[in-house]
């Protein structure tokens, strides 16, 4: 959710909104200092590729994924044998999902396939209904449809798990609700969240819904028994205050906390002034857009740092801070030796913007085919499947 | 929740506190104007006498049940055809239920079979979980130790569903706990709740789970379809200080396109000391417990029990008692007339033959296909 951009004091960063300081970027040095979280460095990229040997996914190694909670702590016990499972989330506001929206469910699923543990998805229908102010019907009706999307990304069946709140809450999951609830008053959370007196309820009663699935003991037909299994949540950074807030909440319930591992926010094609914005059709790549689409948003939006004439380009050369199409590649050019090519050739002026518009186009358009290839593949069936409360036997194998 | 009695400004009645101003006894009237609900005069008495064809409750009689919101429109529904269902509920706080614990279910009891309609009893173990501060675990046992007492009491298994939050919470009741959450701001549950910026917020999202059984689409169990909604209203009944839960409840329902629950409420069971609050769980003299023995009543009410008569026979004789104040016939006019009631409280009492598989069976999520007959 984009605002304008306004001048602003400080960078505001929460669930529901993300922008940065004036007309700048999001600087997320700052952002780690005034959550608390660590940087993600290099020894865990290299610790992951030495424990899971598999080359790390693209994210972790471009610094997609730079942040982390307690990362170091689910290395260790994955060492010692250990296992954890993995919980992500969508909040179904929209049919339309740009890449910036598969970014957590691509790592997801790269991080289920290397360390082989189970995973769940929380589909948070009843916070859109309340924040979206939807009619019940049309947040399940979407969280449904997202699941497709989801599904396609790839997730093992045999170890995932997709619910919605609106079907799931209940039993031990809201036993849970109650208990992280009794532990955060209203004050609290108008400190983490912002939360007036003009707000509904069930607003202020949520947070514990996106709490509980940190605890195995909210899937007793998944981790029955195993009060002690640990979870790691990879997501934006902007969904940090439910975790923050969680984290301090489990002690006092008696599990443990929650891992976290942390991404940027995919930078708009006009620029990294915020988030992608699913208002703004030309903001984003859609899953949905054809390679003309894709063509046509990149020529025309993307924001680039080269100069305004070739001349001047051949001169000084990219601007490689601020150029929109590098910065993509840069999340999504598997090849680390051509991205670095293309480092050396855009930044010095050798190589033009055309061109990596050009490969641009092309990678996303691959990622973008791929995907609804594998979405048009997902009947109601197999998310039926995928959101079925039963055990997951072989979720450790 | 019984306060020392300090000098008070005002009265206090909501769900969790009430007591009367200074040292006096609770102004029903005042309480009426306040909350804005309507006397439950002698005309209804009247009317329900001669809807059921029987003698109508003592509660009734002696205006135990004294106040109400729309019952003249659920008796006008009734005359038409039109059924409705029973709501009421308890807080399984403890497991020593006293006599003013049954008064609503007594009532309750009557009203099913006088009407021969449904009725859906919620054990709040989420609340007191939240309120009282035990675990989750420690609640949901003493909601079905509670569930016993209340199915003591005689209910139709064919028309009663028992449920408690923590069990049944989810699907369409939890639906319906959002509707009625994105209607409600923070600083309305203030204002009607009292609750500030250190309670947790668990009590601030609390409210709408006592709303929701108001409504009869969470109760797909009727197999009546989720939405039939408009064809059956919901009558609840409860002690005065519920009364700010289904305000807020009848404030929310018109915009969810629900009928408002109609209510029947109870004035407060006074202590055997006398009329300055309600009975506590918490002083085991200032109440007669269903589990008191003969002995025990005899001596509580010897002991305890708050008299108006004079200081000496002679200015008795003169004066007479205080029957303002006197808690033996104030007793006796709650019980009296009816020594089945009493009878049935202290000897007959069926609490023991209640089993597990009763709870079970009272508390199973299944269709009443002879609700209404």
């Amino acid at each position: 959710m984009e605002k304008e951009n306004e001048t602003k004091a400080e960078q505001v960063v929460n669930p529901w909104e993300v922008s940065a300081k004036g007309t700048g970027k999001i600087d997320y040095d700052k952002l780690i200092d005034q959550f608390g979280c660590q940087r993600l460095d290099k020894s865990f990229v290299d610790r992951v590729f030495r424990l899971t040997s598999r080359t790390p996914h693209i994210f972790l190694r471009r610094n997609v994924f730079f942040a982390h909670r307690d990362f170091n702590e689910i290395l260790d016990a994955y060492e010692r044998g250990e296992k954890f499972y993995l919980y992500t989330g969508r909040g179904p506001s929209s049919e339309a999902l740009h890449l910036g929206h598969l970014v957590p469910f691509m790592f997801t699923k790269y991080l289920q396939e290397a360390f082989k543990v189970p995973l769940v998805i929380q589909l948070t229908d009843d916070e859109k209904c309340m924040w979206k102010n939807l009619t019940v019907e049309e947040s399940k009706r979407l969280a449904r449809e997202n699941a497709k999307d989801i599904i396609a990304c790839g997730f093992d069946i045999s170890r995932t798990f997709i619910f919605s709140d609106f079907d799931y809450v209940g039993g031990a999951f809201y036993e849970n609700m109650v208990k992280v609830a009794k532990c955060v008053t209203y004050n609290k959370v108008v400190g983490i969240f912002g939360f007036t007196g003009e707000d509904h309820i069930g607003k202020i009663s949520f947070p514990p819904v996106q709490a509980v699935p940190s605890f195995p003991s909210s899937f007793p037909h998944l981790f029955s028994g195993k009060d002690k299994l640990r979870c790691l949540i990879p997501c934006a950074i902007d969904q940090d205050p439910y975790f923050r807030m969680t984290r301090d909440v489990a002690p006092r319930l008696g599990y443990n906390k929650p891992a976290l591992i942390e991404s940027l926010f995919f930078p708009a094609l006009q620029g990294e002034t915020g988030k992608m914005s699913a208002s703004d059709a030309n903001s984003a790549i859609y899953v949905t857009d054809s390679q003309k689409d894709i063509k046509y948003k990149v020529n025309k939006y993307a924001f680039s740092g080269g100069q305004d004439s070739v001349e001047n380009h051949r001169k000084y050369g990219a601007n490689l801070e601020v150029d929109i199409p590098f910065k993509y590649l840069s999340f999504f050019l598997d090849d680390d030796e051509e991205l670095e090519h293309i480092r050396k050739e855009y930044g010095s002026g050798r190589m033009l913007t055309g061109e990596v518009k050009k490969r641009l186009i092309d990678v996303l358009t691959e990622i973008v085919e791929r995907h609804r290839a594998a979405r048009a593949a997902v009947t109601d069936e197999m998310v039926d499947a995928f959101m079925a409360v039963r055990p997951l036997p072989n979720m450790f194998n």
